[in-house]
């Protein structure tokens, strides 16, 4: 009897599971925002890691090895999408060793499913930067665009566990009808800035500018992951004294010296803005990031 | 008989004609009431008509201000949100949605799993400057200046089928002893890529699994050139014509198991571009590593691994010589490594600020055959030589493009452990991009007297830069 019982606790042991674990859909999400929208739809049916912590870049996070057993056990991979991922997720899946969550398979849920990218680069020559070819993949600063990476999930949570589907839908109705309420009172906030002008380090904040009516005026990098020459900033205060822009916002993971240097030259105020829940103190679920961003910039725009 | 039939039509024809003209004295009132009849149903139907058409617009309405909203509201129709009306428009829309994803995903064409291969090509020139030519260095390249095209390298990958990629490296590069260029098929191999229990196997020639550097190519070396331990123990780059098969150990620790066989590893083999080379069984290498990972802090990462390798029957890769004559004559070849790298990874700012500590200790325990009529020097062994060699470096970025750091490098000969060669190379690093980047490097090299040779300086400028597709994967993190 104990040589059965130590097999078994031996064979879970193998397995790297737990029975309470067992009946839960382990699903891995790259970024702490799909981690977030996964657990929001998924309930207590779901036990969802995610790889980033929120402070990292969204193209940069470290590709460590102890996330590879994480993704050779999930049954589902959740990314943004895009090629957002490119620097870290296709080698960490070919580490992984698990088919089940390899592209194309249905474990693989790209959240970018049914959205229509912009600033898709006509060519992707490397002469104009670190291109996404398939467009920007910042969509998820867009929380209307988010609500279709909630059904993504849903749909996938699903087709993997139908017989909690009832409880997939009515969370996934839920939570939507929760961000509908916000999306409205986020509108309301910035309402009053509309045609605003701003720029930022990185290009994350074009879905965000047309969803509430600002201006994305242009970028402190040169090119997509191309530092700024000393032209590029000459240029860019230049222009924006010119054109009257009165917003510069810094994604954390970038250095502050030329935000500010941007920011007091050409007049402007400058923003520390997370571009995922977790990336500043007190934006841990997607709602508090996006009230933490609406809030920072109408703050701003108002002094 | 005729009569009585001839009486019978009569009658019927009669009969006929009576019933006809009373049916032509009835004709106008019955079609006034059938007309009634007519216009009173056509009444009902364009009634009926009138009512289905108002439901059917009052439903198109209601479907029309839906969709607007939605529209408005920026959100595809929900896959499950219940049909306004028994219309086709949900159907429609999202047939067109569909078609609309259907445009997109044929626009993600990058990918390896498209029929096209990834292509990708990186050169790679040094040029330096050396205080002493190679009869005093023992190098493959002359004193004074010098400027070569190190490795000019084409890579291509694919998926090969649903079960396994693919990939090529062909290789072009000067031949650092003659200057002629050379051309050869670095590595030409198929990944399984779902085979169950978490195994990966490789086969065909790629670069096996021993240590930490051994299997990274020359360009994407933290440094200028490949330490001497891997250059003399392994004979450069770990390039085998074998098979080897990889285990992620199911537990919540990273560990990684491989074990390999191959017809040769490095450079143990007199023609190594010969793909038909033939080696028999027992001159097989076998190689294995072990390498595990820890979280030490959120951005403090240790990776560690043990490696061996054995042939028991190896080829000669080159004794002294002595006299005209080869002196010794590698019969086994038994090597066992020892690496970890510490890494300092910020989450936050990782592309502008990081340090890494890299180790790789190795101990070559090979055996030979010494050749009696050869005049072989005192060297204090009857044929089997222990020897150990290690490199530690340390490099720290401190911005998107700069970085900096210290090689330390000293290896005993595999054939004479009292043959000893120390270097010490400080370096710096600037990446214009991510696909184009030099580097500057000193190495002052220190040689104990035993082998005849001399210290030396040499100064290195490297550039490297790459176009198209290029990455080596998991390996290259």
């Amino acid at each position: 009897m104990k040589g059965k019982l130590f097999l078994v606790l031996l064979a879970a042991a193998w397995l790297g599971t737990t029975p309470g674990n067992a009946a839960k859909v382990r699903v891995v999400a790259t970024l702490t925002d799909l981690a977030d929208l996964t657990r929001n739809v998924g309930g207590e049916f779901v036990e969802v890691r995610s790889l980033a912590t929120g402070i990292e870049d969204t193209h940069g996070v470290p590709m460590k090895p102890s996330f590879v057993p994480l993704l050779n056990r999930a049954d589902l991979i959740v990314l943004v999408g895009f090629d957002c991922e490119h620097a870290f997720l296709p080698a960490l899946l070919e580490a992984s060793k698990n088919p089940r969550i390899l592209v194309g398979q249905p474990g693989y849920v790209d959240c970018s499913k049914g959205i229509a990218p912009v600033d898709v680069p006509k060519s992707t020559d490397h002469s104009e930067g670190d291109v996404h070819p398939y467009g920007n993949p910042h969509y998820l600063l867009d929380p209307v665009l988010a609500k279709t990476a909630v059904q993504n999930i849903c749909a996938a949570l699903v087709a993997i566990a139908p017989e909690h589907a009832a409880d997939f839908t009515k969370n996934r109705d839920a939570y939507l009808a929760k961000l509908d309420a916000k999306i409205a009172g986020w509108q309301a906030e910035l309402a009053p800035f509309k045609g605003t002008k701003f720029v930022s380090y990185h290009e994350h904040w074009p879905y965000f500018a047309a969803r509430f009516g600002l201006v994305y005026y242009g970028t402190i990098e040169l090119k997509p992951g191309v530092d700024p020459t000393p032209r590029h900033i000459e240029h860019l205060i230049a222009s924006m004294k010119a054109d009257h822009v009165p917003l510069v916002v810094r994604e954390p993971q970038f250095p502050e010296k030329v935000p500010a240097l941007i920011a007091r030259d050409a007049g402007a105020k400058l923003v520390k803005l997370p571009i995922m829940p977790g990336g500043v103190p007190n934006t841990e679920t997607y709602v508090a990031e996006l009230d933490y961003i609406v809030h920072t910039i109408a703050d701003a725009l108002r002094q | 008989m005729k009569l009585k039939h001839l009486l019978g039509v009569s009658s019927a024809l009669c009969l006929g004609a009576a019933v006809a003209q009373a049916q032509e004295t009835n004709k106008p009132a019955d079609f006034d009431q059938r007309l009634q009849q007519m216009q009173k149903m056509f009444e009902q139907r364009e009634q009926a008509l009138e009512a289905r058409f108002a439901e059917k617009i009052a439903a198109q309405e209601a479907e029309i201000d839906a969709l607007k909203k939605q529209v408005a509201g920026g959100v595809n129709p929900l896959p499950t949100a219940p049909a306004a009306a028994p219309d086709q428009t949900p159907g429609l829309i999202k047939e067109l949605s569909d078609k609309v994803d259907n445009v997109v995903e044929a626009q993600k064409k990058s990918l390896p799993s498209e029929f096209n291969p990834a292509i990708g090509f990186v050169g790679e020139t040094v040029a330096s400057y050396r205080s002493k030519g190679n009869d005093a260095t023992g190098s493959d390249r002359p004193g004074g200046f010098d400027v070569w095209a190190r490795s000019l390298e084409l890579n291509a990958s694919a998926s090969v089928d649903p079960f396994a990629k693919g990939w090529v490296v062909a290789n072009a590069s000067a031949d650092a002893a003659t200057g002629e260029s050379t051309f050869g098929i670095e590595e030409a191999a198929l990944q399984t890529t779902s085979l169950p229990g978490s195994l990966t196997l490789t086969a065909g020639r790629f670069f096996g699994e021993f240590g930490r550097l051994g299997y990274i190519h020359d360009h994407e070396l933290p440094f200028v050139n490949r330490p001497q331990v891997l250059a003399q123990y392994i004979g450069g780059e770990s390039r085998s014509d074998g098979a080897q098969i990889n285990w992620l150990v199911p537990a919540d620790q990273y560990i990684s198991l491989t074990a390999g066989v191959g017809d040769s590893f490095g450079g143990d083999r007199p023609n190594p571009d010969n793909p038909g080379y033939y080696r028999p069984i027992g001159g097989l290498n076998y190689w294995g590593r072990a390498s595990t990972y820890f979280n030490l802090t959120d951005n403090w990462q240790l990776e560690a691994g043990v490696s061996g390798l054995w042939n028991p029957k190896t080829e000669d890769r080159g004794g002294l010589i002595t006299n005209g004559l080869s002196g010794f004559t590698e019969k086994e070849r038994r090597l066992a490594g020892l690496d970890w790298k510490v890494s300092y990874v910020p989450l936050r700012d990782n592309q502008f600020n990081s340090f890494t500590w890299g180790t790789e200790i190795l101990f070559s325990d090979s055996r030979y055959f010494i050749n009696p009529e050869a005049d072989i020097p005192a060297i204090g062994h009857n044929g089997t030589v222990g020897s150990l060699g290690l490199y530690s470096y340390a490099s720290y970025k401190w911005s998107r493009q700069w970085s900096a750091g210290f090689l330390f490098d000293c290896v005993q000969s595999a054939q004479n452990h009292d043959d000893e060669t120390f270097a010490y190379s400080p370096f710096v690093t600037y990446a214009l991009s991510h696909w184009n980047q030099l580097r500057l490097q000193y190495t002052h090299t220190d040689r104990r007297a035993v082998s005849g040779l001399k210290p030396d300086d040499a100064i290195y400028l490297q550039w490297a830069w790459i176009i198209g597709a290029h990455s080596h994967g998991w390996t290259q993190r």
